[in-house]
């Protein structure tokens, strides 16, 4: 159990960056979730920190350790592979004992070590079974086991739960979560499920194209994206296109004029949402930004209803409406009267 | 539902799989137990010269190869051969197998063809490519001499060392091939599990690799170890006439003595021998990592 920094961390392959200055520094006992799309190199950062992809530039140091250029078996990362990765011809509690065995404990030392690891995953008394013997969730809590037996400084997880069921997720999370917080260990784990991403992490790593978005907690994430992307990216966003005209003034395509918080730069820029920040009918009544809208389509989703409005000939935007009973029920074609606090709107420069 | 259904469409499948293995096992009684049964009963008849082959019911022919040290010698001298074209070939032939198996490149395919390509060649053809390489003045004399690193020319042509240079030149494909394909089963990550768990390659290899590739070594092994033990064209045109083995010999003694009875005795033992030292060598190796 360490802290753990990535620093200026770079990853080239010819001459495409998977990984392009990745900074991190996590601290001792924190769980930090990489998350981003499909192809943004979190595994290649994560294989990174384990040894297996050496980094082009950067350091990688744990405690007080540079493993920058240490193979894997010298540095004390507990490893979980999406695919599992036992050994298929070990049985379970030889499984677990690998770790133990490679570094020469005593036998006597090793059973109780076993047993308790499996004990932490709710797996006792399976010792003597091979992995082809048990299922998915289960073959998973022992990869875990085995990583956690090693006692090791930095525990990496890459989509540990994505070969898992629905409802077994759920449950797989909050036992990871408990486990990690209880031994305190320093975690980093790989997903692109936003919903297992904000659940588990105590902060989270947004990645796109080999770079670092933003770090930050959940709130910040959601309430102060850093960027466009972030805030397209975590939770929905409603975006329109224009032109910030001056600080605290923006000015779309189709030409409405908005009042926006934070103060930015002028030029061409997206002005960003979030759905449920827009109010709707005689709430949106105290608004400094209040349109008139016209209602294109409406998806019931459930507990929310998802509706596309158009405000003028080039401005489009997504609403989220809670579905209340009583409450009204836009249908297309109808005129509704939208608005938003001046605080809402956060302004970002277009991207090239 | 009723629990019958399932094992009704069991008993379909094994009644599938039954139909599946009936071409390879009519082909298998009829070309290979047809033939080693008639050569059983031959090898009991008695041989007198002149006559050819008188029928009977005699043990002679293997009592004569096994009083005679000139045949208990050729038989100890094929074993020998065989088990080191076998090692050597594992050998030399894991490594490959392993790149070839783990390769991301391109080429992979060019790659095992290049390993399959010295079969093109047949054998004789192959061994007189290496008659020329290794004889006096052969290419590896001349290069080793003119580089001066010798002053006289070694004798490789017509030695027990050029005879396992070919035959390990004609097994290796076999042993690489059949290592591969089980390599390739094996998932990447359950070696790298191993590194993270601490172990380093060698350990990896011996607690990991090893055990998870024995089925392939296995057949990898069985594979070559038969075909050293029954080479023919290899140690006829490397080892010469004064290098015998059992191959030879057998086709030696039906083909120029018209010794039937006897060469299928020699032809029981070769196959009873192969036979028996593989199912040693499984039993074995099964014993140490089950
Ligand atoms: N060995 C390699 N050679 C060349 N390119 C590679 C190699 N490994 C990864 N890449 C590239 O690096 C990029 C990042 O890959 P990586 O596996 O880290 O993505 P990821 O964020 O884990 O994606 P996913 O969510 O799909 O798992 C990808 O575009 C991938 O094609
Ligand atoms: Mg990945």
């Amino acid at each position: 159990m360490a802290r753990l920094s990535l620093t200026h961390l770079q990853k080239v392959y010819g001459d495409f960056n998977a990984v392009d200055d990745v900074t991190i520094d996590i601290s001792d006992g924190e769980f930090l979730v990489l998350l981003g799309p499909s192809g943004c190199g979190k595994t290649t950062t994560l294989r990174m920190v384990a040894g297996f992809v050496p980094p082009s530039a950067g350091k990688i140091t744990i405690g007080e350790r540079d493993v920058t250029v240490l193979p894997p078996w010298k540095r004390n990362c507990g490893l979980v592979f999406q695919s599992y990765a036992l050994f298929p011809h070990l049985t379970v509690a030889e499984n677990v004992a690998f770790s133990l065995e490679m570094r020469k404990v005593p036998h006597a030392e090793r059973a109780p070590r076993v047993a308790e690891a499996l004990r932490l995953v709710q797996l006792s008394g399976f010792d003597e079974r091979y992995p082809r013997q048990l299922s998915g969730g289960q073959q998973q809590r022992v990869a875990l086991a085995r990583a956690l037996a090693m006692q090791p400084d930095v525990l990496l997880l890459d989509e540990p739960l994505s070969n898992l069921d629905a409802k077994l997720r759920q449950e797989v999370r909050v036992e990871i979560r408990d486990l990690q917080r209880k031994l305190g260990l320093t975690t980093i784990m790989v997903t692109h499920d936003q919903e297992e991403a904000l659940t588990m992490a105590d902060r989270l790593v947004v990645m796109e194209k080999g770079k670092v978005r933003q770090i930050g907690n959940q709130r910040e994430l959601y309430e102060r994206p850093a960027d466009r992307f972030v805030a397209g990216f975590i939770g929905r966003s409603a975006f329109l296109d224009g032109e910030a005209t001056a600080p605290g003034r923006f000015r779309s395509r189709g030409g409405l004029d908005i009042d926006v918080g934070a103060a930015a730069g002028t030029g061409a820029a997206t002005l960003a949402l979030r759905p449920e920040r827009i109010s709707v009918a005689a709430e949106a009544g105290t608004c400094v930004n209040r349109f008139e809208a016209r209602v294109e389509h409406v998806s019931y989703l459930g507990a929310l209803l998802d509706i596309d409005v158009r405000l003028s000939e080039h401005d489009r935007m997504l609403l989220q409406l809670p579905n209340r009973q009583g409450s009204i029920e836009p249908k297309p074609g109808d005129t509704i009267t939208i608005g938003w606090a001046e605080d809402a709107g956060l302004v970002y420069p277009r991207e090239p | 539902m009723s629990t019958t259904a399932p094992e009704a469409v069991a008993g379909g499948r094994t009644g599938l799989a039954g139909a599946l293995v009936v071409p390879a096992t009519i082909f298998v009684a009829i070309g290979l137990i047809g033939p080693v049964a008639i050569l059983f009963r031959y090898s009991l008849n008695q041989f007198i010269p002149g006559q050819f082959m008188v029928d009977g019911l005699t043990i002679e022919n293997y009592v004569k190869f096994f009083t005679d040290t000139y045949y208990l010698n050729v038989l100890m001298r094929t074993v020998r051969v065989a088990v080191v074209c076998t090692i050597a070939c594992l050998i030399m032939g894991f490594p490959l197998a392993y790149v070839l198996a783990r390769t991301e490149s391109r080429f992979k395919n060019l790659l095992i063809m290049a390993v399959v390509l010295p079969l093109f060649v047949g054998n004789a053809v192959r061994a007189a490519g290496w008659m020329t390489a290794f004889g006096n003045r052969g290419a590896l004399n001349a290069s080793l001499m003119g580089l001066g690193l010798i002053n006289q020319p070694i004798e490789i042509m017509f030695t027990e060392t050029a005879v396992i240079i070919g035959i390990v030149a004609v097994n290796l494909p076999f042993m690489v091939l059949t290592l591969q394909s089980v390599i390739e089963g094996i998932n990447r990550n359950v070696e790298e599990a191993a590194f993270s768990l601490g172990a380093g390659p060698v350990t990896m290899f011996r607690r990991v690799l090893w055990p998870l590739a024995l089925p392939g070594i296995l057949a990898g092994t069985i594979l070559t170890f038969i075909l050293a033990m029954n080479a023919y064209a290899t140690p006829v045109l490397l080892g010469g006439p004064k290098f015998q083995t059992m191959g030879p010999l057998v086709y030696g003694q039906f083909a120029q003595q018209n010794n039937w009875p006897f060469g299928g005795a020699i032809s029981f033992i070769l196959m009873t021998a192969t036979l028996l030292l593989t199912v040693a060598a499984h039993l074995i190796v099964q014993r140490r990592y089950r």
